[in-house]
């Protein structure tokens, strides 16, 4: 921009630099107004019962999308959330339960965990076998509440497969 | 014996002056079919005279004027559904069952406005496989011509055309709706880096619930509408200027087009097409006495049949068949099988089978077959005009011995697209497991 600008064209740049920056930033802050700054979703840590009230074995918690999973005194809660896109993956009952260990832990698996929408499957402890699944299935922190004694899970807080609640 | 000039026939011909202030189905001269191309602003979109072969019922299959139908269809239909159906997640469901159960003629304009919708997937579609198999993207003689770019407007036409239906198809908030929400914005948040903050702006928080609803909804009845129009209107307008259909040059084709060297005793400013500095006057034109025809009443007339027969062929299916509308949307129950709209049946079909392992490193089916396959499609689609190298000549035909390759490996596409959807329709059991058509689904076990 060596030459000198006459009055004219100076104006002509300004304005339309003007308009632009104006409707850039107006298009910007509208965009910027769909991204919600809060979010009224359901709490990420919630009572989910007393541990006496669960049964050995698997238990659907329809509302947090889990699975609560106890032996004797033993629980882990594991995602019903299919890691490939997200939908409901239901549990089949083996007819004969498989004994394994996982990360050192002894396990019996009763279930496997099936996806409907595109045939993934999961074996007892949330591993992905086959279908387009990418990952196992999430397991969550569990913990008793220091108040009432119910089972309480953290569904922020993703956990390892070795991941154990023992309760007294 | 009078004077020519002083009877009234003869003064509706003069230059400028319209015989009747409102269009004429049957226009007494060449002139008046003319004069009412000029007064009326509908047909503005219509050249006044057009190329006898490209009003043949086997080149286009007029599928675009189909399509052009469908979408009026949509819009007259959608306009009562607008005052029925309430967006909230408490009433959506209801508010369609009362559409469909307790409205007089609330089913009739559902099932219109549905089967339009899919319909117009189909037409839309079939249009673009019949552009590319004639090379009508192509330019032939006519200055000035921009088919490649038409194209490219068609394509984003299709890709707006699939987003309102999909749009459209959560409204309900039943069973279907959730899912496929649920499936198709996961896809988007597959993408790397960006994908989670897309999925968040397109549902409005972390979890699908109102604020998707509303999304949804205003997308669906602004939005998308709004830039559908703009292009459609863009669309037409194009094709005037580039003379019509690709048909329309190929009959000049054969007298090439010579320019001549501007006269200095005539003016040409309205005739040809400034080059530089003298303006190109062509001595072939497309307007060639025999090949034409003029485009009221020929054109009309056509226009006319293709656009009441469709509104009469989907008043008749909505009449006998049966929306479908099922259970209330259910966050807790994935229904087995869960299946995408048809239209997207090849997709879930694709990333069923992409996700791809090395060793420990896993690449989701949902990015591979949900975002990069279809991007790829979709990229050399819109760069197809400028990729094929084939005359300007094979532009106009059915199958050119020119373009046999390509046209080939297109129809190739389709027919995996076509396949793949058929598979998902028909063999697609339980737990997404393969099933003979004529095998039936074993029980579901009952879950937990
Ligand atoms: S969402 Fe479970 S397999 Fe695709």
């Amino acid at each position: 921009m060596g030459e000198p600008q006459n009055r004219r064209d100076f104006l002509l740049t300004l304005g339309t630099g003007a308009g632009i920056a104006a409707l850039g930033y107006q298009g910007a802050a509208s965009l910027r107004s769909l991204v919600p700054n809060v979010s009224y979703d359901a709490p990420t840590t919630v009572k989910v019962g007393l541990p006496a009230e669960f049964p050995d074995g698997l238990k659907f918690l329809p509302d947090q999308r889990l699975f609560i999973f106890r032996e004797g005194t033993v629980f882990h809660a594991i995602s019903a959330v299919c890691t490939h896109l997200g939908c409901t993956v239901r549990a089949e009952a083996l007819s004969n339960p498989e004994a394994r260990t996982v990360d050192g832990k002894a396990l019996r698996l009763t279930h496997r965990f099936l996806c409907p929408c595109h045939g993934s499957k999961y074996t007892g402890d949330g591993g992905n076998v086959s279908g387009p699944a990418p990952r196992p299935l999430a397991w969550y922190h569990l913990s008793l509440a220091s108040d009432d004694g119910q089972l309480v899970v953290d569904l922020a807080n993703e956990v390892g497969h070795d991941f154990r609640l023992t309760t007294a | 014996m009078s004077l020519p000039a002083t009877t009234p026939r003869a003064r509706a011909e003069a230059p400028g002056v319209h015989a009747r202030r409102l269009w004429s189905l049957r226009p007494r001269s060449d002139r008046q079919s003319g004069d009412a191309i000029v007064s009326n602003f509908l047909l503005h979109w219509f050249p006044a005279k057009v190329e006898r072969s490209s009003l043949d019922w086997s080149y286009s299959f007029w599928l675009g004027t189909v399509s052009a139908a469908l979408l009026l269809l949509l819009v007259l239909s959608g306009g009562p559904l607008l005052f029925l159906y309430v967006p909230s997640v408490e009433r959506a469901y209801g508010s369609v069952k009362d559409i469909e159960y307790a409205i007089t003629f609330g089913s009739w304009i559902r099932a219109v406005h549905r089967f339009a919708a899919h319909l117009m997937v189909a037409a839309v579609f079939l249009h673009l496989v019949r552009v590319f198999l004639t090379g009508a993207y192509k330019n032939g003689v006519g200055q000035g011509q921009h088919r490649e770019w038409n194209w490219v407007i068609g394509v984003v036409m299709l890709l707006l055309t699939l987003f309102l239906s999909f749009t459209g198809y959560l409204l309900p908030w039943d069973q279907l709706a959730f899912w496929a929400v649920t499936v198709g914005t996961n896809i988007a948040s597959s993408i790397p880096w960006i994908g989670p903050s897309i999925r968040e702006l397109l549902i409005g928080g972390r979890g699908i619930d109102q604020p998707t609803l509303i999304r949804f909804y205003a997308l669906h009845v602004i939005v998308l509408p709004a830039a559908l129009g703009a292009l459609f209107a863009y669309h037409m307008w194009r094709v005037r200027k580039d003379g019509g259909l690709a048909r329309a040059d190929r009959a000049s084709v054969l007298p090439a087009p010579v320019a001549s060297p501007a006269s200095t005793t005539k003016t040409y400013a309205l005739l040809g097409v400034a080059r530089g500095t003298s303006p190109a006057v062509r001595t072939t034109t497309l307007e060639a006495a025999d090949a034409t025809v003029n485009a009221v009443p020929d054109l009309t007339r056509r226009t006319a049949i293709v656009v009441l027969g469709t509104f009469a062929v989907l008043s008749i299916m909505a009449a006998l068949m049966r929306s479908p509308l099922e259970e209330a949307a259910n966050a807790l129950v994935t229904p087995n099988p869960a299946k995408a709209p048809w239209y997207f049946l090849w997709l879930q079909e694709i990333v069923t089978d992409t996700t791809i392992r090395l060793g420990t490193f896993t690449i989701n089916g949902a990015f591979l077959g949900g975002v990069l396959l279809p991007g790829v499609l979709v990229g050399l689609l819109t760069a197809w005009p400028w990729i094929d190298r084939s005359p300007g000549a094979a532009a106009g035909s059915w199958f050119p011995r020119t373009r046999r390759a390509q046209n080939l490996v297109f129809l190739g596409v389709v027919a995996v697209v076509l396949i793949l959807t058929l598979v998902g329709t028909f063999m697609r059991g339980p737990y997404w497991h393969l099933y003979w058509p004529w095998e039936t689904w074993p029980e579901i076990p009952t879950r937990l």
